[in-house]
């Protein structure tokens, strides 16, 4: 059959043909479905964030206002300190207000401190970040390998003494927000029975010690993380126990575990190559996602032992009303909570196939 | 020459012990630690600039800037005078158009250099330059001399307000901050206004300053590694006028507000707190062997009605509203022992009424002490009778009903607020509670959309205009015009007798002038008004009850010491018996 085109053009329009199909491949393919509408997501997240934090009643200068009123300022007064010492004009449009946050967002720029003027928000998340992974981070672990063994042995031996009390012991745990706990832990613990020194143990680090990587720093900020960490695992480890319980019984369910049995092979060889395994897949999903919350999930706990973590200055910008660290932080939470997101969905894609295909289908 | 040399070198000795200046001797820091708490916040937020919030402004309070930054002089409330700090003499000159300050000449910085005027002079023109409040009555402030600065009035208008605030502020370092006051200067010559670029760019260069030391007159000082997350330390320095006298090495101050702070002074780590405890935590203090020292908090929670609205807008219902409060429990129920129901109902706070007003007008201000027939009479008298629930309802049977809005974190407010609701309900009104975030509250009483409200009333402040301001002109003639706040008319105030008076302008003028007795003749006429106009009403006074551990800290006032007149703030007690060493460690 003669070709309708010159020789010499086949190859490009070849090329043009690959071209096009594989960017329309790209477009199509799940990997590039979940980032981009991680991507918008997080615009969507920013902007809606952006406006709702300017909703709030009260901006940072009438708060500061306020509060410098109630020390005897006339208003005027008052609102001329307060302007000065903070920068930020509340009499700029809000979208105004909205496009220069966005450009120089696209330039990586989160702007200045209101209630710190001067101080770059960058630099404190920089700051406090830290803090808040090694503490919620830890703790999140923890409270899901706790959860993982005891929710497996609890589903294993289900209908069993140990079952009935750890089932009442993680029902009661997770019904209690971790606030609660920190108080219990600092008044009963710290006051009352004297187990630990209340001071002492609050802070990131004991500031007499120099930083650098010491045995004695490290082990500091290790003695300062236990009890935030303690607080958060109680707080969470019965939600781990009971999803994995619940997860586990319907695994034991299947054939290949009665296969297994049939086989004679051991109960711990059962128990953690065929149920175990299998039961935690869910959970891997749901604590990838969980790792995007544990910026956000300290912010109570945080303030309690005044440890220095992005909780405890959010507390602070919320009640301030600093527009740009609150926007910071919640840029990174956002963040954060997209992309283990997508890394939960590449994680599912991964370990089931039939999920990306049955998405492009 | 030999036999010279002897009485030259006597006389050398002589002189250089007269004319050197007490550099770091050879003091050593006193021991012991004050264990205190304010809330202040970690670095990078926390800095040293003194003209940038995030500040020690901010995160030292009144309380302990006080301990680095020296301010002139202190007051003595029980006494009505000022008693020197930095200061040596102060005072308005001969014609009263200028206020003079003449400073101490043995005062020295942390880092050794001399205090002086220039040091004053840098404060006010960086002060100028951020839009201080003082320059609303002061034009020029000139160095007379090296220890001496006049601050000249603007056209000539004495004021006792900008007196208080000259004596009271904090003076910064030349050695920090001199070059921003050279710049600043320079630009004040070219006449530009403050919203001009020029200003504003050197406005934003001093707020992203970040000096790296502290320079202290005060006998402490510190730097940004001394702040730790949990506790800050202020560390003794030698060069104070006051490094002799004070007896803590250090001043360790824990961070966190009431509810962190607690266990901390449960469990003995902080020795002194000013935080805002409800009763019970003040009971467990008290069992816990701690003593409660209660100085005046300068504020007290008031009711505060729309005066626009039905029936709040109806004189009768307002005083009928007093009636029916016992402030006594209402006291009680805001802050235990820390509160006491209002006696006077003046508008100035009970503690200063005796000293603002005369005993003539006292004897006649109604106290509106609990008394329901009084009440049943007054709304009988405008309308009103009970129906057959047992509310009061006017002749077409709309109710006394209304919405009370609260800042449901502020526990003494909120307590005020319940005790005071339970009260009236109980009389036969209908109100319903609706609590908010604090930072919610204050935009709902300045855009008019409430019924009824709490808010402080009062002032931690001398002068009997600042009191009667808070809460009526605060809330109304101080707004902008699209706040409605109250809803009345100060300006046009139709009192009981018929006559209109301008309440706003009476205010303004009750400290006008130097005459104490032309002011207490001012106030005297506001204060009957605003007694039997009920615009609002003083439910009670706060104290600040703190918790002291005498195991940490010794010299405690006697409770009828005159020092506890002093309120809570910049005239604390703590301030000035740290400073000359009446606190000292136990044991």
């Amino acid at each position: 059959m003669a070709s309708t085109f010159p020789v010499d053009d086949a190859p490009i329009l070849n090329d043009k043909v690959t071209w096009r199909t594989r960017l329309a491949d790209i477009r199509r393919s799940f990997v590039f479905r979940v980032i981009w509408q991680g991507i918008l997501t997080a615009w969507a997240a920013t902007t809606f964030t952006f406006f709702l934090i300017r909703l709030l009643p009260g901006d940072p200068i009438s708060i500061k206002t306020d509060q410098l009123m109630q020390q005897g300022y006339t208003l005027d007064e008052a609102a001329n300190i307060a302007a000065t010492l903070f920068r930020y004009d509340p009499t700029v449009p809000v979208w105004q207000q909205y496009l220069q946050y966005m450009s120089n967002l696209l330039q990586g720029d989160l702007g200045q401190s209101i209630s710190s003027a001067g101080t770059e928000v960058t630099s404190l998340i920089l700051r406090f970040l830290p803090w808040t992974l090694l503490s919620v981070g830890s703790a999140l672990l923890i409270s899901f390998a706790l959860g993982i063994i005891l929710g497996t042995a609890m589903a294993y031996w289900r209908g069993s003494m140990f079952d009935n009390v750890m089932t009442g012991i993680a029902s009661t745990l997770s019904g209690i927000p971790d606030y609660v706990y920190a108080i219990i832990i600092i008044i009963v613990f710290g006051v009352q029975l004297e187990w630990f020194n209340v001071g002492e143990m609050r802070g990131g680090v004991d500031p007499d010690i120099p930083a650098g990587f010491t045995f004695a720093y490290i082990g500091s900020v290790i003695q300062h993380a236990l009890l935030p960490v303690t607080t958060y695992v109680i707080a969470t480890v019965g939600v781990w126990m009971l999803s994995m319980k619940s997860s586990t019984i319907s695994t034991l369910g299947e054939d290949y575990i009665n296969v297994a049995k049939a086989r004679g092979l051991s109960e711990r060889r059962i128990l953690f190559s065929y149920v175990g395994r299998n039961a935690m897949l869910p959970l891997v999903t749901r604590l990838a996602i969980s790792i995007g919350f544990v910026l956000s999930g300290s912010v109570i706990v945080e303030r309690f032992f005044e440890y220095p973590g992005l909780g405890r200055a959010l507390t602070i910008a919320v009640t301030t009303r600093d527009y740009t660290t609150m926007q910071g932080i919640f840029l990174v939470i956002t963040i954060a909570v997209i992309a283990s997101n997508i890394l939960a969905d590449l994680m599912l894609g991964w370990l089931d196939p039939r999920v990306s295909l049955e998405e492009q289908a | 020459m030999k036999r010279l040399f002897l009485p030259i070198a006597v006389l050398l000795l002589l002189l250089s012990s007269v004319f050197s200046v007490p550099f770091a001797q050879d003091m050593e820091a006193p021991e012991g630690t004050w264990l205190g708490t304010w809330p202040y916040t970690l670095p990078p937020d926390h800095h040293l600039n003194a003209y940038a919030s995030g500040g020690p402004n901010q995160n030292l309070g009144n309380q302990f800037r006080g301990m680095v930054e020296l301010t002139p002089a202190f007051y003595m409330w029980a006494s009505n005078e000022y008693v020197g700090i930095l200061a040596e003499t102060w005072g308005f000159v001969d014609d009263n158009t200028a206020y003079e300050i003449k400073f101490r000449e043995d005062a020295l910085w942390s880092n050794g250099s001399q205090f002086d005027a220039d040091d004053v002079v840098t404060t006010y023109e960086l002060g100028r330059l951020a839009g201080w409040t003082q320059f609303n009555f002061i034009d020029v402030v000139e160095k007379v001399d090296d220890f001496t600065v006049r601050f000249h009035f603007i056209d000539g208008e004495p004021s006792l307000v900008a007196e208080r605030l000259l004596l009271k502020d904090y003076i910064v370092a030349d050695d920090t901050y001199g070059e921003f006051a050279v710049r600043a200067m320079e630009l004040f010559a070219t006449e530009a206004d403050s919203e001009s670029e020029e200003w504003q760019a050197l406005l934003v260069e001093l707020q992203e300053f970040r000096p790296e030391e502290l320079i202290a007159t005060g006998p402490y000082t510190y730097s940004l590694d001394n702040v730790g997350d949990a506790f800050l330390t202020l560390s003794w320095q030698p060069n104070s006028i006051y490094s002799d006298t004070v007896n803590f090495g250090e001043l360790k101050l824990w961070a966190g507000e009431t509810e962190t702070t607690t266990p901390l002074v449960l469990s003995g780590e902080i020795a002194h707190a000013t935080n805002v405890y409800p009763p019970s935590t003040i009971d467990t203090f008290v069992e816990n062997g701690l003593e409660i020292v209660t100085v005046p908090r300068g504020y007290g929670p008031a009711m505060l009605f729309n005066l626009a609205r039905e029936p709040w807008n109806i004189r009768e219902v307002r005083q009928a509203v007093a009636l029916v409060i016992e402030r006594d429990q209402n006291a009680f129920l805001t802050n235990g022992f820390g509160a006491s129901g209002t006696q006077f109902m003046s508008g100035i706070l009970d503690s200063m009424t005796p000293s603002l007003l005369s005993q003539e007008t006292i004897d006649q201000l109604d106290p509106w002490t609990f008394d329901t027939a009084r009440a049943e009479e007054l709304l009988e008298s405008v309308g009103y009778s009970r129906d057959g629930d047992g509310i009061w309802a006017d002749a077409d049977g709309n109710t006394l009903s209304a919405e009370w809005v609260f800042p449901q974190d502020f526990v003494d407010f909120a307590g005020a607020t319940q005790d005071a609701v339970a009260q009236m309900n109980a009389f036969g009104f209908d109100i319903t509670l609706r609590a908010l975030p604090w930072q919610e509250v204050p935009p709902i009483i300045r855009e008019g959309s409430f019924d009824l409200s709490v808010w402080s009333w009062g002032a931690g402040n001398v002068l009997a205009s600042r009191h009667f301001r808070n809460p009526v002109q605060r809330w109304v003639t101080e707004l902008s015009d699209e706040q409605p706040g109250l809803a009345i008319s100060l300006t046009e105030l139709e009192l009981a007798d018929g006559t209109v008076v301008n309440l706003d302008e009476m205010i303004n003028n009750v400290n006008n002038g130097l005459d104490t007795e032309a002011h207490r003749v001012a106030a005297d006429e506001v204060a009957l008004i605003l007694n039997s106009e009920m615009l609002f009403i003083p439910l009670n006074e706060m104290l600040s009850a703190e918790p002291f551990n005498t195991d940490v800290i010794a010299g405690l006032p006697a409770a009828d010491d005159p020092i506890l007149r002093n309120p809570a703030g910049s005239d604390h007690f703590v301030i000035w018996m740290l400073l000359n060493g009446q606190l000292s460690p136990a044991g």
